[in-house]
């Protein structure tokens, strides 16, 4: 999907992120793009800046330097102190669908008021039709029966389906996922990859930090590692069989 | 013994005088709810002006803060009421003064309370919202603050109970509060272990009254038990969810 694509302008470029907290830098210059309809599946070690590359996609983290092109618009400082037109992190994030590795639902409302309080605040519809909206994608993910349930009443693998019920309630353009699976006991694992695996397939570009080299192999059409802030070595789904890089190889037999 | 006086406790002066002392716990609960509600504007704004990014706002607001905690109510009223007219040759009535008094004096815990409160909800909760693309106006009011509420009503609560026992210092101002209108009844019959005990079991008694009733504002916030009080606010949206759950299953 990705080489049929790549004649086109991406969907998301990044041109030389680069992100320091305080004095140490943690991405030193990060260039990458993003395809309509593509799976990009990053990993790496711990540390490596991978969830902090995803975070600059939506601007949760600002970067220190460099941009963030979204459908031709640039966010971000940019490079050299140019200050051309710049999109506000508002717009983008409305695109921008994101799943953390801490659910990071609604402790205070149940789960279809989680989701329509995102599709009732950002799109403006009422309440109500916020709420039917919210009922269809509790059925796609399969948790329509515990609409009035609140996070505390789900387990770690619905509330994680709930929160990719929230982000696409929203109609996003691309969704990030950080970590999606890592804070799921084991036997929960497989129903949240289902339901990734089931957007995958409905052609929705996906960015992915995960651990779970199986999915990445399976869904990956971009494979990226990463290692102390920098890209270490990519490609595309036949990187698992073709990759050379030495460092990449051995993470990925120690993982599999 | 022999030559110790027969000490004769009019308890009947409780009675006689019930509705002077009720109204006198009736104006001091009234210039606590005033209080309330300024302090709790008051104090949430300055505990968002101390969460603030820029250093002269939080410095603002952190003096602001160990300034008026540590006045005593009785000083602060008397600052109030006396100072201000000396100073700016204006007169508030003894009602404002003592509802002034007590907001300064509580809108600086009530900025403790809320920075704390707004401080223990997790980071995840704004950036979920930031990330959803929601305004921070609107992460704010409809994500962190209802948490924070949560976590800051039983302060509240205690906070109140104490503005009510505070006003009794007002005395001094000529508020007719509860002690107020005990002391002039005394000063008629002489009877100070009667009527103060009387005033001591109306202060209790408020004070059991409130925290019953902030128990129901928090049961509104807490989750995911829903309380009856709840349940019947939300009992429209309920009934839709329902109707939604059964079309969509």
């Amino acid at each position: 999907m990705a080489n049929q694509a790549s004649s086109t302008q991406a969907l998301m470029s990044l041109r030389g992120i680069r992100k320091s907290f305080g004095s140490s830098e943690v991405l030193h210059g990060v260039d990458l793009e993003v395809f309509a309809g593509s799976h990009t599946v990053i990993f790496g070690p711990s540390g490596s800046g991978k969830s902090t590359v995803l975070r600059t996609m939506n601007l949760l983290e600002e970067p220190t330097e460099g941009s963030v092109i979204f459908e031709g618009i640039e966010y971000g400082p940019g490079v050299s102190n140019s200050k051309p037109k710049r999109g506000k992190a508002l717009d983008l994030r409305r695109q921008v669908g994101m799943v953390f590795q801490q659910f990071n639902l609604f402790p205070h409302l149940s789960a279809i008021d989680n989701i329509a309080l995102a599709v009732h605040s950002v799109t403006g519809k009422s309440k109500e039709e916020a709420r039917e909206r919210a009922a269809l994608e509790l059925k796609k993910v399969g948790l329509i029966k515990w609409a009035m349930n609140h996070p505390a009443q789900l387990s770690g693998g619905q509330q994680q389906r709930v929160a990719i019920a929230r982000a696409l309630s929203l109609d996003p353009k691309l969704m990030l996922f950080d970590e999606p699976t890592s804070a799921l006991d084991p036997e929960l694992v497989g129903e949240v990859l289902a339901v990734m695996r089931q957007l995958a397939e409905t052609g929705m570009t996906m960015v992915v930090v995960t651990h779970e080299m199986g999915f990445a192999k399976e869904v990956g059409d971009q494979c990226i590692f990463m290692e102390d802030g920098y890209i270490v070595a990519s490609g595309g789904a036949d990187f698992f069989d073709t990759c050379t890089n030495e460092r990449a190889r051995q993470f990925i037999g120690s993982v599999l | 013994m022999e030559d110790r006086p027969r000490i004769n406790f009019m308890w009947h002066l409780v009675w006689d005088f019930r509705s002077e002392l009720l109204q006198g716990l009736v104006t001091a609960i009234n210039v606590s709810i005033s209080a309330l509600v300024l302090s709790f504007f008051v104090g949430l704004f300055f505990a968002l002006m101390r969460m603030s990014r820029y250093g002269f706002l939080r410095g603002l607001s952190s003096t602001y803060v160990n300034i008026f905690r540590g006045i005593p109510a009785l000083v602060s009223v008397i600052w109030v009421y006396f100072g201000w007219s000396l100073l700016f040759g204006y007169n508030f009535t003894v009602y404002q003064a003592g509802v002034i008094a007590l907001t300064l004096l509580y809108s600086s815990f009530f900025a403790e309370i809320f920075r704390s409160a707004l401080e223990a909800v997790h980071k995840g909760q704004r950036e979920a919202g930031a990330a959803l693309g929601m305004s921070r106006i609107r992460v704010f009011r409809s994500i962190v603050l209802p948490q924070a509420l949560k976590i800051a009503i039983p302060n509240i609560g205690s906070m109140f109970i104490g503005m009510v026992k505070d006003t009794s210092t007002f005395t001094v101002i000529g508020l007719g509060e509860l002690v107020y209108i005990t002391q002039s009844i005394n000063a008629q019959y002489f009877q100070p272990f009667v009527l103060f005990t009387a005033a001591a079991a109306l202060y209790v008694a408020a004070a059991f009254v409130i925290d019953y009733l902030f128990r129901a504002i928090e049961s509104i916030f807490s989750y995911p038990r829903q309380s009856p009080v709840k349940r019947f606010l939300t009992r429209r949206k309920r009934a839709q969810v329902q109707r939604l759950v059964e079309a969509n299953s």
